[in-house]
């Protein structure tokens, strides 16, 4: 019998990543701090995490402000053979460590990986057809994934540019919060363009300085995913945009788009780790700007509108 | 006809040495070393099954050798170009049969030509008299004491730090792959010196052809375990012949020392983005083992090679700030060569205790896991973990190229943040480093070279310079503390007013063709901005952090930092 897939996570993602799995004939078993339940016969939920050692592959769908608390709990239980992959859009502090080099760090795995892409929860426990991207140096971490996802409805492509996969799903999250902002104020779709592309090379260079391929950026886990969520997709980041617009404050804004405040604490991140390279980020140094009340709306749009337009 | 250079000098064989139980396993090679050629053979042939690769290794081979040897005037080169010459005119016609057998003497001609030799009696002597000839350039006027007994001295010269038992004691279990710093070509010499001071097994290099070129040093070379890397040799097969080596090599417990930055570093900057070419296959050789049921672990030890002068200093940064430097990749013409040179590095330190400071770190696993002093592989929770459970697949251990190559790419990244932390600061580095920050902040706006145009323009108040020297490193020890960085007794001990005065008495004496620095009037001139450059480069990752408060200071640490993005 062919070994379980271990789900860490018990979230609408977690759950979501759970189900795909179930639906293409695979073994479950859904790690969750508090006790759940899915009709699924496939799927077994646990609250223990030594039960997923069992498994090879653990899909780590944990929102990124947990990932190191879990990391370590969930460490005990594993060893070099087990096969870890995330699902998570965030980066770690001002050097914007990845997902993938925390788990690496503080588990024992070193077969790591990071799912990305036009992957939302709700489209991905429905049977809608849609795509996604697994990033890993290593082929059995490609080969694994393929197997517990990918199926008529899931087109899994891979690519082992893994620092490039989790910098562009995190970045294409901060782009659409801008163009969420930006949807609110009112822009035209010329100015969502714009946005969207030179928040794109944004995104690009900064991947690039953290070893990422650009064309990585250009792929699915960059612009497809920037064009699932613009056209509608439900991302929480377009609504996160949306409500810090209207004015609410960064708590506020993050609970109506039930999302976390770290995706928009990001800019800042972004922003410190490119001044120190002396790269210019435009969009991530002023969206940090207006988090911190630094700067207005209209003083951030003069500001990127009036910058000298170069060669692209 | 050989296709490959000749090989060097070895003594003739009087009678076979045979060996004692307690000798460390290199002492064996000579007995293994036609297998080992064999195995590399075989695995060499068995990657070039199809007819096809064995049609485009040929092709590949012989166009890159008639591309080497059209430059060599000579009539040995000559003969070889026909040699290839005729291989690419028959290559299409040959049988498969055929096209195999040329690649079989090929490969094997050039597997005898890397393969290394130890000779355990040019080790005997090397270990009595090689420390008394360098002690003795050191200090010629007592050249017959030294000769005689030339350890003691350079004891004092060359000292060694870091978990030297816990390495012994792993040397017993596993196979050592030691993974140093490369700075200059007296590194080989040094770690030598210091692996039989500390009873530590000698081991199997791979050492660049241009150390080959000294019929002295070849000699020496290659009669202690060294086998030959050369640069020149552009084909696919040499390449895979290297490394097929080194890992049957290590597969068999040769313990062995790989410098992962590839050459010497030529900025001065401990190396960040490392070559684990050679090194890698250390990650291979554990799994191979581990598919044949055999459980022989790979400990990887960094180390950095620290020295308070580098011999070849001026030419390797001259390389380094040259737009064309890549293009000099194998420097034939350096001080390394020039006897002069070695006798008057080693007559300049006597202010400053040590040459060189060989800081070995905490070693660990081809999978980057530490390992405790029995030998085992550690998870970050301190659990004892099975590092066979890498490369196994549902229990079952395998060989893969691709997953390989992605655990070496990791160890690389592992062994960066090794060298960082383990690098000991030197007097000269400290200096130079304050010297050079004070010269980015008289210059601001300008880029680098400009700044090194700078030449005997900056003056710096004696005064002034004490106090930030002393500042620095006080910041410096405290970085330490929090195992950033480590510090030589030297700096941490002596006053601001000492370090100076014997940095600069040292650069006095050897570079002396321009001085990197002279006191004028109470007030120090920076000269060589060059070689101040060189010896601050080693702290150029610490500069922010070991900056003083004011802004200016601040501004001119993170330029500093930020010169590794530069080409």
């Amino acid at each position: 019998m062919s070994l379980p897939i271990a789900v860490v996570g018990g979230g609408s993602f977690g759950q979501s990543l759970a189900r795909a799995s179930a639906r293409v004939g695979q073994r479950v078993l859904l790690w969750s701090r508090r006790p759940r339940e899915l009709p699924e016969e496939s799927i077994t939920c646990t609250t223990e995490l030594r039960e997923l050692a069992d498994a090879e592959l653990v899909l780590f769908a944990v929102p990124s402000p947990h990932v190191g608390e879990v990391a370590d709990e969930l460490g005990h239980h594993l060893d070099g053979s087990h096969l870890l992959v995330h699902v998570s859009r965030g980066l770690v502090g001002d050097e914007l460590h990845t997902v993938s080099e925390v788990l690496a760090e503080r588990t024992p795995c070193r077969r790591v990986g990071a799912l990305a892409g036009p992957l939302v929860a709700k489209n991905l426990a429905s049977d809608e057809p849609s795509g996604a991207i697994i990033g890993s140096q290593f082929p059995e971490v490609v080969e694994a994934v393929s197997e517990a996802l990918g199926g008529p409805s899931l087109r899994v492509y891979s690519t082992p540019d893994l620092v490039g996969v989790e910098l562009a799903s995190a970045l294409v999250g901060l782009v659409a919060l801008s163009l969420g902002y930006a949807m609110q104020m009112g822009m035209g779709p010329g100015a969502l363009a714009v946005l969207a592309t030179r928040g794109l090379a944004e995104a690009t260079r900064v991947g690039e300085l953290r070893g990422g391929q650009p064309r990585t950026f250009a792929g699915l886990a960059g612009a497809g995913d920037l064009i699932a969520a613009v056209a509608g997709d439900g991302r929480p980041e377009i609504e996160f945009g949306r409500a810090l617009a209207q004015g609410l404050s960064l708590a506020e804004a993050a609970e109506r788009a039930d999302a976390y405040i770290e995706g928009a604490l990001l800019a800042g991140q972004v922003a410190a780790f490119a001044a120190r390279a002396r790269v210019e980020v435009p969009l991530s140094t002023g969206l940090a700007r207006l988090m911190r009340g630094e700067i207005s709306v209209a003083k951030l749009t003069e500001a990127l509108m009036t910058r000298p337009a170069t060669r692209e | 006809m050989k296709l490959f250079p000749t090989r060097p000098l070895r003594l003739p064989r009087l009678r076979t040495y045979v060996p004692r139980p307690e000798d460390p396993k290199i002492f064996w090679f000579n007995s293994e070393r036609a297998d080992i050629v064999d195995e590399v053979v075989r695995r060499i042939m068995e990657r070039y099954d199809a007819e096809e690769s064995v049609e485009l290794a040929l092709n590949d081979c012989a166009y890159h050798e008639i591309r080497r040897l059209e430059q060599i005037k000579s009539e040995g080169a000559r003969r070889k170009l026909e040699y290839w010459r005729g291989i690419l005119r028959r290559v299409g016609r040959m049988s498969a049969e055929g096209k195999h057998e040329t690649l079989r003497e090929i490969a094997a001609d050039m597997s005898r030509d890397v393969a290394g030799n130890f000779d355990p009696r040019v080790y005997d002597f090397a270990s009595r008299f090689v420390p008394g000839v360098l002690t003795a350039a050191m200090n010629p006027s007592g050249i017959l004491k030294n000769l005689m007994n030339g350890g003691g001295r350079l004891d004092g010269l060359v000292t060694t730090e870091g978990p030297i038992d816990k390495i012994r004691q792993l040397s017993k279990r596993g196979t050592v792959v030691l993974v140093p710093t490369h700075s200059s070509n007296l590194d080989s010499i040094a770690i030598a010196w210091v692996l039989f001071r500390e009873g530590l097994s000698p081991v199997v290099y791979g050492a660049g052809k241009n150390l080959f070129t000294n019929p002295i040093i070849s000699f020496f070379m290659h009669n202690l375990g060294a086998y030959r890397v050369d640069r020149r040799i552009k084909a696919m097969l040499y390449k895979e012949i290297l490394k097929a080596y080194s890992c049957v090599v290590l597969e068999r417990g040769y313990h062995s020392l790989f410098f992962p930055g590839g050459t010497r570093s030529r900025s001065g900057a401990i190396e960040k983005h490392l070559k684990l070419g050679l090194a890698g296959t250390g990650v291979e050789a554990f799994a191979r083992n581990r598919a044949r049921g055999i459980d022989r672990p790979v400990y990887f030890v960094p180390a950095t090679i620290n020295y308070a002068l580098v011999l070849e200093a001026e030419t390797l940064i001259e390389d380094y700030l040259k737009e064309e430097g890549r293009a000099r990749y194998i420097i034939e013409d350096d001080e390394f060569s020039r006897i002069e040179r070695w006798i008057s590095f080693f007559n300049k330190f006597r202010g400053l205790e040590s040459v060189c400071v060989i800081r070995f770190g905490e070693p660990f696993d081809p999978f980057g896991n530490p390992v405790d002093e029995r030998g085992d592989s550690l998870a970050p929770d301190g659990r004892v973990i099975d590092p066979g459970s890498y490369v196994s697949r549902r229990g079952t251990p395998s060989v893969d190229a691709r997953r390989d190559a992605a655990y070496t790419r990791a160890l690389g990244k592992v062994l960066a943040e090794a060298y960082q932390r383990e690098t000991v600061v030197m007097p000269t580095q400290l200096v130079a480093h304050v010297i050079f920050r004070r010269l980015v902040r008289a210059t601001p706006g300008l880029d680098l070279f400009a700044r090194l145009r700078y030449r005997g323009s900056i003056a710096i108040p004696g005064d002034e310079l004490r106090t930030e020297l002393g500042e620095t490193r006080d910041r410096l020890v405290a970085l330490e503390a929090a195992g950033k960085v480590h510090v030589s007794n030297f700096v941490r001990r002596e006053s601001p007013t000492t370090i100076l005065d014997g940095v600069l008495e040292t650069w006095a004496g050897y570079h002396a063709t321009r001085p990197v620095a002279r006191m004028q009037s109470g007030s120090l001139i920076a000269e060589d901005p060059n070689l101040l450059l060189f010896y601050q480069n080693r702290l150029r990752p610490f500069a922010p952090e070991i900056a003083g408060d004011n802004e200016a200071d601040q501004i001119a640490a993170r330029e500093i930092a930020g010169m590794e993005h530069r080409p």
